[in-house]
């Protein structure tokens, strides 16, 4: 055994995935396609009165615009409640429904044609907070169904009051999580191609569950499951999210490929997927709790409520998996639960990595740590008091004695790789210290089912071939969504059969060729799958055994031996050749042998009793437990992640590589989930529509990730195997929040963490992302600014002057849009309508020179940020904009965005102004009728708003060469640690004279209305030492000056004491670097 | 329509294109490289980096106007007579890929890291790599690749 189980083993589709080999859904490009597009609603709710589509056909190339009345089969979908439209009938729920669908040849026309689909509405007042909805005079969101609340699930373990009253404590808290954006890199995407054979439709894209997917156009199209076949294809990435969307985008493909006649496809663009994808739900969770003085738990009773949105979707399930789980993995009496799914007018929610189970660890693991506060005990000691030990029994009634109960191994594991205890005391002693930065450490456990449960049949399929070469086919009826499903499914086939990985072949899965073997979901894959592979290449293998017995003389199975591509006796007989398998497949071949063999597995029975939530719910569970070790800038209330540690009873570690894999990842998108994602819709309006308001980790985000695989092999798994996929991603958020209270010694009962929520303890909400202020206010353009369906760039007309002196004859005679870097130009140009002409500078050399003399630096305005923060001369003598400008954007932005366009654009959150102003810097601007210059700090007017006339160009940055020697600091923040906006920044220019600052300079960026130099507060600490004492004298006035400017901004709660903090901490530096 | 001369892969091209399309158009529709991927088409997430010119570029942002005259290296063009580069190895090996969208991407921007600075410091690989978002890997593994590649 263990031929090439629990090995490194590389992904068997790694050469095509670093080749750009590989094909994904928007790759594939058919003759007489069409491309689709589809048409929003333009309110979140409302009753449609009317649509009119009469200029929309106008368009040419359009060849079929499809509506609610095209629809051939079943209206309404969903996969346990019949209560969603793939194209909606007259009403709308939510942002994200579609009104109509348009077939075209180009999809430029597409897109076009759906902007002109006209559609009146008769808004309805949404609602958007669940807990409002489950009032009793709540408006019905659905009227069929007669209550806004979905469902209701409880559990009822014990006597709830009886534990409480022999309590020495009772508790309650109240806990929130938000909605969270699956992200997945590849957005959405479907191609609906017409099958003649089977009269019905072949379907590619990015599809998670080809089989669900089968049936759901099944009903639409009023077809039978055997017409509709699903072929998917490469997939990038889903977490649980490429499953309704794409259904509902393959119905609406297939119709208008029905209509046409013609392959259809129909691509998302991110602000689409943003829109229209589900979520993970919000929580809204009551704890109360009952325990002893020594932390002995006695009662719990759980009330929860899950922001389902718009619809119920994958809302029964989800929450299922929270009832059982709501109260950890610890051993309660007495437990009440009820969790209620419940309609609003949000985006709808559905499945993500995790599942009804991130939401709750996130509630019950920090109260364990409040617990044990309370009881003066240790959070190690409470969880080893309570937690789940071989024989336990859970809240639902389940005696957990089939498996390994690890759940004391895994959390000491954990902790004694990342030297918990030592850091403990270390970390106590750092924070008494009271400096900028509070250090914590934390950690969570958790148990979780394996595969469905008793929510739902639980079984899958395989099919393993061997050819008479001994070559062999592997394919299953699970899906490659990434995690490396097929590669393991093949090391599996390997192992059984003693053959090369390389003679295996995975097939690409369609539905039409394999029994429908479930949804890719609930981690199950290798649990579930792989035990139906096993159960296929068992089945051949005795086949094969059977032909050549008596070829080895043995009589049994298991007196061989398959390992590295040959057959041979445990016991070595020397007359008694070994087999090569290859010989042996041929042998089997011409005896007439089926070397072809279905795997079926049927998961282990589990039960449930609906009415009091008790039965065995799973058949087996996993354990895991994560350190966090952070830190908290109090001046800002930024968390740095240190380190997490994340031990996890997988079981038996099939790949290594792809186990290891699934943590660092799950970790990352759970330390997401904590702290940066915060997904933005206020009244059913999506703000989050981009992955610039929608921020995900970067590389520079994450710390270092330390995974612990632990092993004890399930008697149900394949090899030992169970589940890992989702346990990486529901532990972090608990232990980063329990880190933080050590750090800060507050309490937090909310996720995100954002810089907010640990500064002032609220999260306040942001307003429409800048770039596209900037298209509404620009005094740049005149064009009417009509919001697009789908953001792209259209009608446009670029002039590329042959030099300087073209392009400023161009700019005289009409107006013109300049092209520099175009990073900030060809982002606002999605959001824009009507006809743009654009006169490129960017190939103009003249203004990409750096010119040094003895008095100044002049920069030419098409100098790429890289070109700046690489010249020695400009570190040299301006230090504040090369550091200043190294925190622009990404390197990519930073390889083509340049410091002319970044000056003219004049966003307030531009990063080269504070260095600019600092430094006196004076900007050339020239026209046909000549050149003036206009010093950095008189350029911006306000927001967006410059005096550059419409004719002029800014050919030159010149900045005198200071005379004396400054001291600097600069410090920029940012939600994240790259590709920011800056949330603030703060320059700080000092000279000295005999120990006293002579000479003072601190501009602010992104504060007031523009960035500028804050003169009253300079003028306090001229002529005096920098002391702390005088730092802390600029407080009051510093206070007054911003309350004064910027008081009633929705950021200025936050924005006010954080800038102080800064301006304190940039000049606390510059006595630091003065020594 | 705007005629441009482009260079992609050691290859010259010349064509006609519309004013409104991107490079990252020009090498997917036009010239069907579809390796270099569209994640957000505003330079936010990295899976349309592609070399122009020698520096890492999100080829979502640059008009065909930008692209006149040009020099473009894409996915397409890591492997040379049918061997991987020590790069894609590095990749494969440290299983610095799983669902592989913003793999070209990841991997333009660490080819062109490597090519200005065979060396880099973890420092440096993190900075040339922050506009590559990736949803599965954690990076982790990324950065291993690249550091791997550079030994």
């Amino acid at each position: 055994m263990d031929n090439i189980i629990g090995k490194k083993v590389k992904r068997i589709d790694a050469y095509e995935k670093v080749t750009g080999k590989a094909i994904y859904g928007d790759d594939i490009k058919l003759v007489d396609m069409l491309y689709a597009a589809v048409r929003y609603t333009d309110i979140p709710v409302g009753k449609i009165t009317n649509i009119d589509c009469s200029e929309a056909k106008k368009v040419h190339g359009v060849v079929k615009i499809a509506l609610f009345k095209d629809i051939p089969g079943q209206q309404k979908l969903g996969p346990i409640r019949s209560d969603q439209y793939a194209i909606v009938e007259d009403e709308v729920f939510f942002s994200g429904d579609v009104i109509a669908i348009v077939a075209a040849e180009t999809k430029e026309n597409a897109l076009k044609a759906a902007d002109l689909i006209h559609v009146e509405y008769k808004p309805i007042k949404g609602i958007f907070d669940p807990r409002e909805a489950i009032k009793p005079e709540a408006r019905l969101i659905h009227p069929e169904y007669k209550s806004n609340v979905i469902l209701h699930y409880p559990l009822r373990k014990g006597n709830i009051e009886k534990g409480f009253s022999e309590s020495d404590h009772v508790i309650e808290r109240n806990y929130s999580t938000g909605f969270h954006e699956h992200a997945y890199i590849e957005p959405e995407t479907v191609t609906a191609v017409p099958d003649h054979t089977s009269k019905g439709f072949k379907i590619y894209g990015s599809i998670q569950n080809p089989f669900t997917t089968r049936k759901v156009v099944a009903l639409f199209m009023g077809l039978n499951m055997n017409q509709i076949n699903i072929l998917g294809s490469t997939l990038g990435g889903s977490f649980g999210g490429k499953d309704d969307i794409i259904n509902y985008m393959a119905c609406r493909c297939a119709l208008l490929s029905k209509l046409t006649g013609k392959p259809v496809k129909l691509t998302y663009t991110r602000e689409n997927s943003l829109k229209e994808s589900y979520k993970r739900h919000p929580y809204y969770m009551k704890y109360k709790v009952g325990f002893n003085n020594d932390g002995k738990l006695k009662a719990m009773k759980i009330n929860i409520i899950a922001d389902s949105g718009a619809y119920s979707s994958q809302t029964f399930f989800v929450t299922w998996r929270s009832v059982v789980q709501a109260t950890g993995p610890y051993e309660i009496e007495n437990v009440e639960t009820d969790i209620r799914g419940v309609y609003t007018n949000n985006t709808y929610t559905a499945a993500f990595r995790g599942f009804g189970s991130p939401q709750i660890i996130f509630a019950q693991e920090s109260l364990m740590d409040e617990i044990a506060e309370i009881c003066g005990i240790s959070p190690r000691e409470v969880r080893k008091l309570n937690g789940f030990k071989q024989g336990s029994i859970t809240a639902s009634g389940q005696i957990l004695n089939k498996h390994t109960v690890s759940l004391d191994e895994v959390i000491d594991k954990a902790l004694i790789k990342a030297d918990y205890k030592k850091k403990l005391e270390e970390y106590k002693k750092l924070n008494e210290q009271n400096g900028r930065y509070k250090y914590g450490i934390g950690f969570s456990c958790s148990y979780r089912g394996c595969a469905l449960g008793a929510e739902g049949t639980d079984a899958t399929s395989a099919i393993v071939s061997v050819q008479a070469d001994g070559s062999i086919y592997v394919f299953t009826g699970l899906n490659e969504n990434g995690q490396g499903m097929r590669t393991t499914f093949s090391q599996i086939t390997a192992e059984v059969l003693g053959t090369d990985l390389k003679k295996i072949v995975f097939l690409e899965p369609q539905t039409a060729t394999i029994t429908d073997g479930g949804p890719t979901v609930a981690s199950r894959g290798t649990i579930m799958g792989g035990n139906a592979v096993i159960i296929a290449a068992e089945k051949i293998k005795m086949r094969i055994f059977n032909i050549i017995k008596e070829d080895l003389q043995v009589n049994d199975i298991e007196e061989t031996i398959w390992k590295d591509g040959t057959i041979s006796r445990k016991d070595q007989v020397t007359n008694i050749k070994s087999i090569k398998f290859e010989d042996a497949a041929e042998k089997a071949y011409w005896a007439g042998e089926n070397l072809s063999a279905y795997g079926w597995y049927n998961a282990p029975d589990v039960s449930w009793d609906e009415k009091n939530g008790q039965g065995n719910a799973y058949f087996t569970y996993v354990y895991g437990s994560h350190v966090a070790d952070i830190r908290i800038d109090t001046s800002t209330g930024k968390i740095k992640v240190k380190n997490i540690t994340a031990a996890h009873d997988v079981g038996k570690v099939l790949n290594k590589l792809g186990a290891e894999g699934q943590i660092y990842g799950g970790v990352t998108q759970g330390f997401g989930y904590t702290v940066i994602e915060d997904y933005n819709i206020q009244d059913g309006v999506v703000k989050s529509d981009n992955l610039d308001n929608y921020l995900i980790p970067t590389i520079k985000d994450i710390g270092n990730i330390d995974p612990i695989l632990i092993e004890n092999e399930d008697v149900d798994g394949p090899f030992g195997a169970k589940s890992l996929g989702e346990p990486t991603l529901e532990l972090t958020s608990a232990a980063i929040n329990n880190a933080l209270k050590f750090a800060t010694g507050k309490q937090s009962y909310e996720i995100p963490l954002t810089l907010e929520k640990v500064f002032l303890g609220i999260n306040l909400k942001k307003p429409s992302r800048q770039s596209q202020v900037a298209t509404h206010d620009s005094c740049k353009t005149h064009v009417r600014v009509v919001d697009k369906q789908t953001l792209r760039i259209t009608d446009i007309k670029t002039i590329t002057p042959k030099n300087l002196k073209d392009a400023l004859e161009q700019l005289s005679k009409q107006e013109l849009q300049i092209l520099s870097g175009g990073t900030d130009v060809v982002i606002e140009l999605r959001m824009k309508t009507g006809e743009h002409t654009l006169l490129d500078i960017s190939h103009l050399e003249k203004l990409k020179n750096i010119k040094v003399t003895e008095n100044e630096i002049s920069i030419g305005g098409g100098c790429t940020f890289t070109q700046i923060i690489s010249n020695s001369d400009i570190k040299k003598h301006f230090p504040m904009l090369t550091k200043a400008c190294s925190t622009i954007g990404s390197l990519q932005i930073r390889n083509k965005g340049t410091i002319g366009g970044n000056i003219v654009n004049a966003a307030p959150c531009a990063d080269s102004f504070p260095p600019l102003i600092a430094y006196n810097a004076e900007f050339v601007l020239t026209s046909k009728n000549g050149t003036r210059k206009i010093s950095a700090d008189k350029f911006i007017i306000k927001n967006y708003k410059t005096q550059i006339n419409s004719d002029e160009i800014l050919i030159d940055v010149i900045i005198p060469v200071p005379k004396k020697n400054y001291e600097y600091s600069y410090f920029q923040l940012g939600r994240r640690n790259a590709v920011n906006i800056t949330r603030i920044s703060i320059g700080i220019l000092i000279s000295f004279e005999n120990n006293l600052v002579e000479e003072c300079v601190i501009v602010s960026g992104s504060l007031f209305h523009k960035p500028m130099r804050i003169k009253e507060i300079e003028q306090i600490l001229i002529d005096k030492e920098l002391t702390l004492q005088s730092i802390n004298s600029i407080e009051e006035p510093l206070k007054e000056i911003i309350d004064n400017a910027i008081g009633k901004r929705w950021s200025s709660a936050y924005k006010l004491p954080v800038f102080i903090n800064m301006t304190k901490d940039a000049l606390t530096e510059i006595i630091v670097q003065r020594g | 329509m705007i005629k441009i001369k482009i260079n992609v892969n050691g290859k010259d091209h010349e064509l006609e294109v519309e004013d409104s399309m991107r490079l990252l158009d020009i090498l997917r529709d036009e010239l069907r490289l579809t390796g270099t991927k569209e994640g957000c088409a505003v330079g936010e997430c990295g899976a349309c980096t592609v070399i122009m010119n020698g520096n890492a570029v999100n080829s979502c942002l640059i008009l065909a106007t930008q692209a006149n005259n040009a020099t473009i290296k894409t996915v397409e063009n890591l492997e040379q007579d049918n061997v991987l580069s020590k790069l894609q190895n590095a990749f494969v090996d440290e299983g610095a890929i799983q669902c592989g969208f913003c793999t070209p991407g990841m991997l333009m921007s660490a080819k062109a890291l490597l090519d200005k600075t065979p060396h880099p410091t973890e420092e440096q690989i993190k900075e040339a790599l922050e506009g590559n978002l990736c949803r599965c890997t954690g990076y982790v593994p990324i950065l291993n690749a690249v550091k791997k590649a550079a030994e």
